[in-house]
């Protein structure tokens, strides 16, 4: 490795503080490398936050659960000691219109009881689905922590890799191989098809298979995304998910505290104007007030449009990677109302405070209900009867609101970015807010009564504030084509960029979305074998 | 000996079904020395490539109107234009049709297109080309991978290996830009595909219709470019050329047995087929409706897989696993077709005064791709398109001999009819789907209503009962990610062999299964006549 460049003050700047710049940053501080971190907002985290929207209100504005944080991270940086503390997000809760419900939990035998209520066939075929599954996660695990290769070379290295992913295909039983195709091209709908019949049952499972893509649940590919969501995984149990105490900011809070116990400088309110390109290689960044901060290595979390269309003056890359930027589909889709509540929910089908207000309640009645929310997005209309998932941290952490208040998370979806010519959404959101308490007031009428505060993201927002392009929370659509070596750009999926010593970091790159952290690490560890910095 | 009649004789190869893959099998196993007996259901053979009177003096392409285009080998190999098969190809590939009363015209000719194409969008015109080259290109390689039997997956065979390395080192040849295109462009829909190259709202529906033509997508849905894709590896034209056999596409089979007869090949027609006959996990032969029953060194089904291994064979000889697996084998069919016999051409009013040239290509209405993706919608709840998809053809124009002097023939094509309706069945809809399409054509052909002396509707229960097609699946069989090369029609099975030993496929359910284009046909009789041997 070359001797630190005395000329410049920083090994590496990492553009962003979200959770995959700090864990960026983190492990190569740990490997002795002077890292900066350069955030826009106020506070850090980006869409892992955790904001006192309104007085006494702690409201984790955007990503709202965990389960996807790799475990070596967690381990790695050694995050409990930092202050990160999960607390079980226990069940799925769908009500009916028709006044039933169904309500899953861990407890696998209530659980097989309920779903039997519904339909015995289908209770058998749940736990055969949930081997199934876990032997598919079983597969894609390693790969989410590998580099992607790259088919298009006849590097033997690059190749190996390949052959290793062909092995373990082949060492799959042919019932697995059958699954594992299916799942990396199916529909949700067409996948659990297969084994259940009770429609609210698929109608919720496969709503994991939409979020924060511009897909249906009849849309080819999202069986794939219902195995990333599929694939959570906390204390090595699959499937489980979680609030962090104080909020999904937290666990932002101690990727920060790990990466300044290991020497990283943190600075916020430091949007960037530009990256500095000098002779093809970056030296650096230039802030929005003009200062110059020069580093061996720009390690970018932000998305490739902002980073090779914003923040770098044309002329510098090449027309076909910039066709690839270009290119790159973002489509955000969802969006999110948060209430600060006076009371609790009070659900028509099963009324009174009990154990299904802890766990995540789904607005998911039926699939045709989840695939005409989509129609109407296709032509550019939020969705008049959305997909909702609800959550109410403050019966697992009250902590985030005065005594006897409560928080009501809501991630709607169909929200799309591009609304149909002559709608904006600085007019619809307030609109798109109260559409989403009366679709809730369907199944819980009370709720129109206790809300103190409510506030609305939407996709428009995700872009202003957390410089989400297009408000995709993913940092860009988990779609096949953007997948594995074609993320974010084909050629371009390991982390460098045609730019030297300037590097991507963030969830467009593989393996994607969600509070996983892997992006960062994977860059981290490409950055420290190049020697770059 | 069973207590019913047999025929006594053991034969050696029966092929169940004379569609055009059928016979291009038949031929290749006479070539191979078999003498193969092929049993068609029907009073003639062909398949879905037949031509029908459906009104006196009137004939019709009655289901697939337009030529695959069949493989170049096979069409060499027997010899058709010397069993008497003549195409026509018109100057005009396509004329798409706009509401407004504009039409956009697209000419066989690559450059003529472009030149019609720039009075739309120049830089359209430009990536035409573009797109046409790189389906060239990629077409290529992927027609490679068609003509290929998919490998064994779990021990791929010294021929696997160096066919894939072939292909492989073609696929390598095409250079990093085109071979990232093949690997982005599968999954992707046809909509973005198109969004891609061009600005032009009815050019990118007219050519991303071809991605959802007979199956159960939308423009918008993944997975409809791999459609688009495959049918451009048999025809690099960007809207998909077309190719009128002289007689309708019913030629194509006529010419085909007659090649099968010549090369020793036996056909029997109204021979329907009630069992194949299996014992102790082998094929031992069939046993016909009539109740005449034929052994058979092998049996080669080129009836569709469902219809194959759930119907004709007694599930009792397969695995529950495997049953389980060809039920959830997808095979619902959207397409319906209806034939019209007319005393007139229709008027188009965007062609109004032009020369009847222009109507002697595809006509389409795929306005734009919000209007495809509408329609589909409705087929996703089980309704048919109110406003829907169409491909239609004249087939009169080039070839008079189908139609009365001055009179003429219309083929229509109509998507979405799904298979299944919503609390309807499709007795009581054939007539309402019938004045949907011809109020949708209506609207561009005013005249349209007054020149039409009779309608033929087929429905896809039609489809299903008459021709034989389960859910009235064109293709026998969805077209997708998860149903294509080794997982066609199911993985570990897309070798064109069965579970049951001796019973082979070789219909549109194998790969590489698109259209009228013979591939899947050849591809089997391949496998099979090296299984045999051994």
């Amino acid at each position: 490795m070359p001797a630190i460049s005395s000329s410049s003050k920083y090994d590496v700047i990492v553009i962003g503080g979200g959770h995959n710049g700090l864990t960026n940053a983190a492990y190569l501080a740990k490997a002795g490398k002077k890292v900066l971190v350069l955030e826009r907002r106020h506070i850090l985290g980006g869409a892992a936050c955790t904001e006192e929207v309104f007085p006494g209100f702690k409201f984790s504005v955007c990503s709202y659960v965990v389960s996807l944080l790799r475990p070596e991270i967690i381990r790695d940086l050694d995050l409990p000691r930092h202050g990160l503390e999960i607390l079980p997000l226990d069940g799925t809760f769908t009500p009916m219109p028709n006044g039933d419900h169904l309500w899953r939990v861990n407890d696998h035998g209530k659980t097989h009881r309920e779903i039997a209520r519904h339909s015995r066939v289908d209770a058998e075929a749940y736990d055969e689905f949930g081997k199934a599954m876990q032997a598919m996660c079983r597969f894609v695990k390693p790969i989410l922590g590998m580099i992607p290769p790259d088919p298009a070379t006849l590097n033997p290295k690059e190749l190996m890799k390949l052959l290793f992913i062909g092995r373990r295909f082949q060492g799959m039983s042919s019932e697995d191989k059958y699954n594992q195709v299916q799942l990396m091209t199916m529909s949700a709908i067409d996948f659990l098809d297969q084994w259940f019949e009770t429609d609210v049952l698929k109608a919720t499972m496969s709503a994991s298979g939409i979020i924060g893509t511009f897909l249906g649940v009849r849309s080819p590919g999202t069986a794939y995304v219902l195995l990333h969501h599929y694939m959570g995984e906390i204390d090595g149990a699959f499937r489980a998910w979680g609030f962090a105490r104080g909020g999904t900011g937290a666990i932002s809070n101690a990727i920060a505290d790990a990466a300044r116990e290991a020497g990283v400088e943190i600075r916020t309110e430091a949007p960037i104007a530009q990256i500095m390109v000098k002779n093809g290689r970056t030296n650096g960044v230039v802030l929005a007030n003009g200062d110059e901060i020069y580093a061996d290595v720009v390690s970018s979390s932000v998305d490739p449009r902002l980073t090779f269309t914003k923040m770098i003056e044309p002329g510098n890359l090449p027309d076909e990677f910039m066709e690839g930027v270009k290119r790159y589909k973002f489509r955000g889709s969802s969006g999110k109302v948060n209430m600060a509540l006076d009371g609790l929910p009070n659900f028509k089908c099963m009324p009174g405070v009990g154990a299904h207000l802890r766990g995540a309640m789904s607005i998911s009645p039926s699939v045709e209900y989840m695939e005409k929310a989509y129609d109407e997005a296709k032509y550019g209309h939020w969705s008049s009867h959305p997909y909702i998932d609800m959550v109410i941290p403050t019966l697992t952490d009250t902590s985030l609101a005065p005594p006897g208040k409560h928080i009501l998370s809501c991630f709607v979806q169909y929200a799309p970015y591009k609304l149909a010519p002559g709608l904006d959404w600085d007019t619809e959101k307030e609109k798109f807010g109260d559409n989403v308490v009366n679709t809730i007031a369907e199944y819980a009428p009370n709720i129109k009564d206790i809300i103190l505060h409510r506030q609305v993201v939407t996709p428009l927002d995700l872009e202003r504030t957390w410089g989400l392009t297009e408000g995709n929370i993913f940092q860009g659509e988990l779609s096949l084509e953007q997948l594995f070596f074609l993320r974010p750009v084909a050629g371009w999926a390991q982390f460098r960029s045609p730019i030297k010593n300037l590097y991507m970091c963030g969830s467009a790159t593989h393996p994607g979305g969600g509070i996983m952290g892997a992006p960062g690490r994977l860059a981290a560890l490409e950055i420290l074998k190049d020697g770059a910095a | 000996m069973p207590a019913r009649k047999s025929s006594g004789e053991m034969r050696d190869v029966i092929i169940v079904g004379g569609g055009h893959n059928g016979l291009v099998t038949a031929f290749y196993l006479a070539k191979a020395g078999f003498k193969p007996l092929v049993l068609e259901r029907r009073a003639q053979v062909g398949g879905a490539a037949i031509t029908e009177e459906f009104h006196s003096g009137f004939r019709c392409s009655t289901l697939a109107h337009n030529a695959g285009p069949l493989r170049a080998d096979i069409v060499r190999d027997m010899q058709l234009e010397k069993h008497g098969l003549k195409f026509t190809t018109p100057e005009v590939n396509t004329v798409s049709l706009l509401p407004d009363g504009r039409a956009l015209v697209l000419y066989s000719d690559a450059k003529r297109a472009a030149g019609e194409i720039a009075q739309w969008s120049q830089k359209d015109a430009a990536s035409y080309a573009d797109f046409g080259a790189a389906l060239g290109k990629i077409g290529k390689v992927i027609g490679e991978a068609l003509a290929l039997t998919p490998p064994n997956i779990d021990s791929p065979s010294s021929g696997d290996l160096w066919g894939m390395l072939k292909t492989g080192r073609s696929i390598r040849n095409l250079g990093k830009k085109d071979l990232y295109r093949v690997l982005r462009w599968g999954p992707m829909a046809a909509a973005d595909l198109v969004a891609e190259f061009f600005d032009t709202e009815p050019l990118r529906a007219t050519i991303a219709a071809r991605g959802i033509f007979g199956t159960f997508l939308g423009p918008w849905s993944a997975g409809s470019a791999l459609v688009l894709l495959l049918r451009a590896a048999a025809d690099p034209s960007p809207a998909g050329s077309i190719q009128f056999p002289a007689g309708g596409t019913g030629a194509i089979t006529q010419a085909m047995a007659a090649a099968a007869r010549q090369a020793g090949v036996e056909i029997r027609t109204d021979a329907e087929i009630a069992e194949i006959r299996v014992k102790d996990g082998v094929a031992t032969g069939v046993v016909l409706a009539s109740g005449e029953e034929i052994s058979a060194r092998a049996v080669v089904s080129n009836a569709d897989p469902k219809r194959t291994l759930m119907r004709l064979v007694d599930p009792a000889h397969l695995s529950p696993d495997f049953i389980q697996k060809i039920k959830n084998y997808r095979c619902m069919g959207t397409a319906a077709k209806v034939n019209l016999a007319l005393s007139a051409l229709p008027e188009f009013t965007a062609l109004k005064g032009k020369s009847d040239g222009l109507l002697r290509g595809r006509i389409q209405i795929s306005p734009e791709i919000d209007y495809l993706e509408r329609a589909f919608d409705e087929s996703k709840y089980g309704n048919f398109s109110r406003q829907p998809y169409l491909e239609m053809t004249i087939p009169s124009l080039a070839d008079p001999s189908l139609a009365p002097a001055g009179q003429h023939v219309m083929s229509v094509y109509m998507q979405y009819a799904p298979y299944t309706l919503k609390n309807s069945d499709w007795e009581s809809q054939r007539k309402a789907l019938g004045e949907t399409v011809v109020k949708a054509m209506a609207q561009y052909a005013p005249n349209l209503p007054q020149v039409i002396l009779r309608h033929q509707i087929i429905t896809p229960k039609d489809l299903e009962e008459t021709y034989g097609l389960t859910g009235g699946h064109i293709f026998h069989g969805e077209l997708a990610l998860d149903q294509f090369f080794t997982m066609r029609p199911l993985l570990d099975w897309a070798r064109y062999g069965t579970p049951i030993e001796r019973l082979y496929l070789c219909g549109s359910g194998t790969h590489p299964g698109t259209g009228l284009t013979g591939g899947s046909g050849a591809n089997a009789a391949r496998e099979i006549a090296k299984a045999l041997k051994k």
